[in-house]
């Protein structure tokens, strides 16, 4: 039982042709939760679980913190969307990696799955994700 | 006949963490620069430079303005515990 690495979860893309998830600013409440190295999430993965899931410290409270969504845009053929960078404060924080799941929708259906490739650690400080730069390249979730 | 590709470049995403203390200024103006401005290696090498050096420059503004923004802040929370009675600990925040 680990991470074996980054994935969007393929029901996530289902989900997308059932009109489950709106990214809009205002839309649906996307979370991050964190994780320790006990945590098996595949591309199969389907829902948030609190199995595994890193004990709450600082800021940091089980079902993870809520991302700010950034409205979903467009350039050239590529529509994306991104979200902010994430950061809990005043915590001792050990994870292994995330998932991103939808808050709103019924069952808090998953999105993507990211694996830090090892464990990081915060202690008594700041744990921060940072987001790629949100354009047709890069941005977390493109559509092309 | 259609495909819709559906993409997350998950690589792309990094961790950031500290131990006894917060993200200095400088660290998270560079989180922000980095967020502003996306430099291609496939770019013209002359563009590439041209990028570098206004990244370079955007960095020592928004750090100035950050270190700014945390003085302001300090001053308003520095004079409401001083309104409130709390002189010495509103000195000490002066302080900082």
């Amino acid at each position: 039982m680990a991470f074996t690495g980054n994935f969007m979860c393929t029901s996530f893309k289902q989900e997308l042709l059932e009109g489950v998830h709106d990214f809009q600013s205002g839309g649906n409440t996307f979370k991050l939760a964190l994780y320790d190295n006990n945590a098996s999430f595949t591309a199969a993965t389907t829902a948030y679980t609190a199995t595994n899931e890193v004990g709450d410290s600082g800021t940091y409270s089980a079902g993870g913190g809520a991302l700010t969504n950034v409205n979903p845009t467009t350039s050239s053929t590529t529509a994306f969307t991104d979200f902010d960078d994430l950061s809990f404060t005043s915590a001792t924080i050990t994870a292994r990696g995330a998932l991103i799941y939808n808050d709103t929708a019924v069952g808090d259906p998953s999105v993507v799955v990211l694996d830090f490739g090892s464990d990081k650690t915060a202690t008594s400080g700041t744990f921060t994700i940072v987001f790629p730069t949100a354009d047709a390249s890069n941005a977390i979730i493109r559509i092309a | 006949m259609f495909e819709i590709k559906v993409e997350a470049p998950l690589d792309a995403f990094e961790v950031h963490t500290t131990e006894n203390r917060g993200h200095t200024p400088e660290e998270v103006a560079e989180l922000c620069v980095n967020r502003l401005i996306s430099i291609g290696d496939n770019s013209h090498p002359a563009l590439q430079a041209q990028a570098r050096a206004f990244r370079d420059r955007m960095l020592a503004v928004v750090t100035q303005y950050i270190k700014m923004g945390i003085e302001q802040d300090r001053a308003t929370i520095s004079s409401e515990l001083s309104k409130a009675g709390y002189q010495e600990i509103a000195n000490q925040l002066r302080r900082l």
